[in-house]
């Protein structure tokens, strides 16, 4: 398309509307159809886990690092995971460099939510000693280049992160912390696999997975978190009102099609391979 | 609906010459060292002692009467004056609009150049003298296919509206490629353009800021075309592409039951 | 922090079979793996991988300056935008840039500023982001490596590329290419970038001890090794481009070939 411009051009608005109505995408993909997701992963030797997830030619890179630190009062047996985000200036034209914006910190937050409800970081396992000590998961997204739907690939950038996670696993002996030799993977860290899935709307037309033209000139989204059957996190954004009526369509299609991405993308297949 | 015409520019025919060397070379490299018999063109520069000729850019080797150039394959758009290029308006005052034309700078277009001259003549009050002075024709958002009537290093480029093919577009679509592959787009007297054209049955004009607009019967047509002219961009610098990309339309429209 | 494993330094960096402690020889350079326009929203766009350190490039430019009072009337700014990811250290970094990358940034633009043109596009500005995602030393290195390979890619006239590569010395010896851990245990490391259209020195900084006589010899072991750096930018920026013309000649044999000399 047009080079990336912070004004959109009429006709390209026009265009993408009036194929929109007809079910027409400019690449070829219908209403409720994913672009292709690719999937590296435990690619940082410095991070105790890595993904570098692509939506068609959207890329994010997230790496895992850790820390041991006090736990909060009141979850005295519990570890920390946190997200964060950053829209490098590499990624688009259209980022600027600085601290973060209300757009990677809506990001890291929907990203974080969808996470944190579902029952998938076992924040009980992070625990070295109560009270003391517990481990402080960060998950750190930078997006490489920006196409469109940071969040769902986000997502699953964060969650494949997580299941390739290797953290030394640590005891608290008498001379302070000691390392036992032994990691904590992914299959220990990781329970539910939730994703986010974001529609776009334009009018009364809704849409799954917004390429950034899309996105540039739809009303507004709606992110929606699921596990396999559980709805945990809802974010609408942007200027678009949704009926009830279409939430709840939205709601089914989310499990629905939530449930075969599931399957598709396999994402235990990243599972760390260290002993 | 308006028929559009490629906008088909000499200027640029250096990328056609099937003469010009498929010799790629990149910045630094060492053209030639035989300075008597060969003078620095385009895209080169003679080094501080002047013994070589060496390449400023990614691009293929060209040997032109005693001269050597180099023939960009990357590059950024530099607006000459008489240009056909596409506009966007990102931006407009009373005075003038601001049209991002993929260049450095932002162009003007002043209202008295949206207007035909001499149409106000006789009149008084007309409506063209209102639009002279005011910024009331087109919006933000904007298409509009304009002509670089000045341009040169230290000032914005002066746009215009008036003339053949020059104007709003309403309808279609704008893609872009790399600039420097718009002659390959284009073709050697246009030949690539109209096989385009022909099969695709799609209106297409292209502009040298690396714009291309295109209009065609349905989504189908236009997303072959658009992919058929990322195609071209992409193997910009091989030989015989013309037969080839012929060769691949004809196939992906039987691929995908397209007449 | 990670209390658990150390990041301690060890006792020797060579091992016993007399190879450094990933298995190189002095004289040996780590893998390096170089790929342009990867980045498909930038003007110019490179990736390189050396050893562990995972580096992106991308250029924007020439291009209207942000702020406008930085814009120079009479001639084009290089800026170059070092940074970090949190993930490329041992020790989690703090999002925010730091003094050390500010400092990179600098020394990277300086370092690119003699090959450009700048004085032909006054009051834009080019502009250079470089993210590391991994870093295992060497980095700034690294990032003058692909900046460089980045702004051909981007079109850019440019009168030679710039290569880059550390020589330093470790337990006593002279090496190449110091590793993360080499560069930290090691007694001297000297970052060496050099402008190939007059072959001149365009960056050098140096922290440690050595007698005249090492720096020359430091300086002629560079000089050796980034030819093999710059050989590696030619490669990568000219393979994309002749694999495609290999590829559609072979199924174009007929056509007759010209200009393969």
């Amino acid at each position: 398309m047009m080079d990336v411009k912070r004004i959109i051009s009429k006709i390209e608005k026009d265009y993408i509307i009036s194929n929109l109505r007809k079910e027409e995408r400019i690449d070829n993909r219908g209403l409720w159809e994913y672009r292709e997701f690719r999937i590296k992963s435990d690619i940082i030797s410095s991070a105790e886990g890595s993904a570098d997830v692509s939506l068609g030619d959207t890329r994010i890179i997230t790496g895992l690092k850790y820390e041991v630190g006090e736990p909060f009062p009141d979850l005295p047996n519990e570890g920390v995971c946190t997200v964060m985000a950053e829209l490098l200036p590499i990624a688009s034209p259209l980022f600027e460099r600085g601290p973060p914006d209300e757009q990677s910190i809506e990001l890291a937050r929907v990203v974080d939510r969808g996470i944190r409800h579902a029952d998938c970081v076992q924040t009980k396992k992070l625990c070295i000693k109560e009270n003391e000590a517990v481990y402080i998961l960060f998950v750190d997204m930078y997006v490489i280049n920006y196409d469109g739907n940071l969040i769902d690939a986000g997502g699953v950038s964060a969650l494949t992160t997580l299941i390739s996670a290797h953290i030394p696993e640590g005891i608290m002996g008498d001379n302070g912390l000691e390392w036992t030799g032994k990691y904590l993977t992914g299959e220990i860290i990781v329970n539910e696999l939730p994703l986010v899935l974001t529609y776009g709307k334009i009018d009364d037309i809704i849409f799954l997975d917004p390429s950034l033209p899309e996105e540039l000139v739809c009303d507004g989204k709606i992110s929606i978190s699921a596990t396999e059957d559980k709805i945990t996190s809802i974010q609408k954004s942007g200027a678009a009102t949704f009926s009830i009526d279409e939430i709840k369509m939205l709601g089914n299609k989310t499990l629905e099609i939530g449930s075969k991405l599931r399957k598709k993308l396999n994402l235990l297949q990243y599972l760390s391979k260290i002993e | 609906m308006e028929d559009d015409e490629e906008s088909v520019e000499d200027e640029f025919e250096d990328f056609e010459d099937e003469e010009v060397s498929r010799e790629v070379v990149v910045p630094g490299e060492i053209l030639t060292e035989d300075v008597k018999n060969f003078l620095p063109g385009r895209g080169t520069i003679l080094n501080k002692e002047k013994t070589k000729i060496i390449s400023l850019n990614i691009g293929l080797k060209q040997i032109k009467k005693n001269y050597i150039n180099v023939i960009p394959l990357r590059g950024f758009y530099t607006p000459h004056p008489g240009d056909k290029v596409i506009a966007l308006i990102v931006d407009k005052n009373p005075v003038k609009y601001k049209c991002d034309i993929n260049a450095k700078d932002f162009g003007q277009l002043k209202p008295k150049n949206t207007v035909k001259r001499g149409k106000t003549r006789g009149f008084r009050g007309g409506s063209a003298v209102q639009d002279e002075i005011s910024t009331e024709k087109f919006d933000i958002g904007d298409i509009l296919v304009v002509k670089v009537l000045s341009a040169d290093r230290l000032n914005k480029p002066e746009l215009t509206t008036v003339g053949k093919y020059l104007g709003k577009k309403t309808g279609g679509i704008v893609i872009s490629v790399d600039p420097p592959k718009i002659p390959r787009v284009i073709g050697r007297n246009g030949s690539m353009i109209k096989m385009l054209k022909n099969l695709t049955k799609c209106n297409i004009f292209v502009t040298q800021n690396g714009r291309i607009w295109l209009k065609g019967e349905d989504i189908a047509h236009e997303r072959l075309l658009i992919e058929s002219i990322y195609k071209i961009a992409s193997e910009a610098h091989t030989v015989g592409l013309t037969d080839r990309m012929q060769e691949f339309i004809i196939n992906e429209k039987k691929k995908r039951g397209i007449e | 922090m990670p209390l658990i494993i150390k990041d301690e330094y060890p006792e020797t960096l060579f091992r016993e079979d007399g190879k450094r402690l990933d298995g190189r020889d002095n004289n040996e350079l780590r893998p390096i793996k170089m790929e342009v326009g990867i980045i498909k929203n930038a003007d110019g766009s490179a990736y390189l991988e050396w050893g562990n350190n995972k580096i992106f490039a991308a250029v924007y430019g020439p291009r209207e300056v942000h702020p406008h009072h930085l814009a120079k009337p009479d001639k084009g700014i290089l800026r170059v935008f070092y940074r970090m990811a949190t993930f490329s250290v041992f020790d989690r970094k703090r999002p925010a840039p730091g003094r050390r990358e500010k400092e990179i940034s600098m020394i990277v633009a300086d370092c690119l500023e003699p090959v450009l043109f700048l004085e032909l596009y006054p009051g834009t500005s080019f502009e250079v982001f470089i993210e590391v995602m991994d870093a295992d030393g060497g980095t700034r290195c690294a990032s003058i490596t692909v900046a460089a390979l980045a702004l051909a890619d981007a079109g850019i006239p440019m009168k030679s590329l710039v290569s880059a590569i550390a020589v330093g010395k470790i337990d006593g010896k002279k090496v190449i290419d110091l590793s993360g851990i080499e560069d930290k245990a090691g007694e001297a490391d000297l970052p060496i970038a050099i402008t190939w259209y007059n072959e001149e020195i365009s960056l050098l900084q140096f922290d440690g001890d050595m007698d005249l006589n090492e720096m020359n010899e430091f300086l002629d072991l560079a000089k050796e090794f980034l030819k093999s750096i710059h050989n590696i930018q030619l490669d990568t920026l000219k393979s994309k481009y002749i694999k495609l013309q290999e590829k559609t000649s072979k199924n174009k044999k007929d056509e007759d070939k010209k200009g393969d000399k």
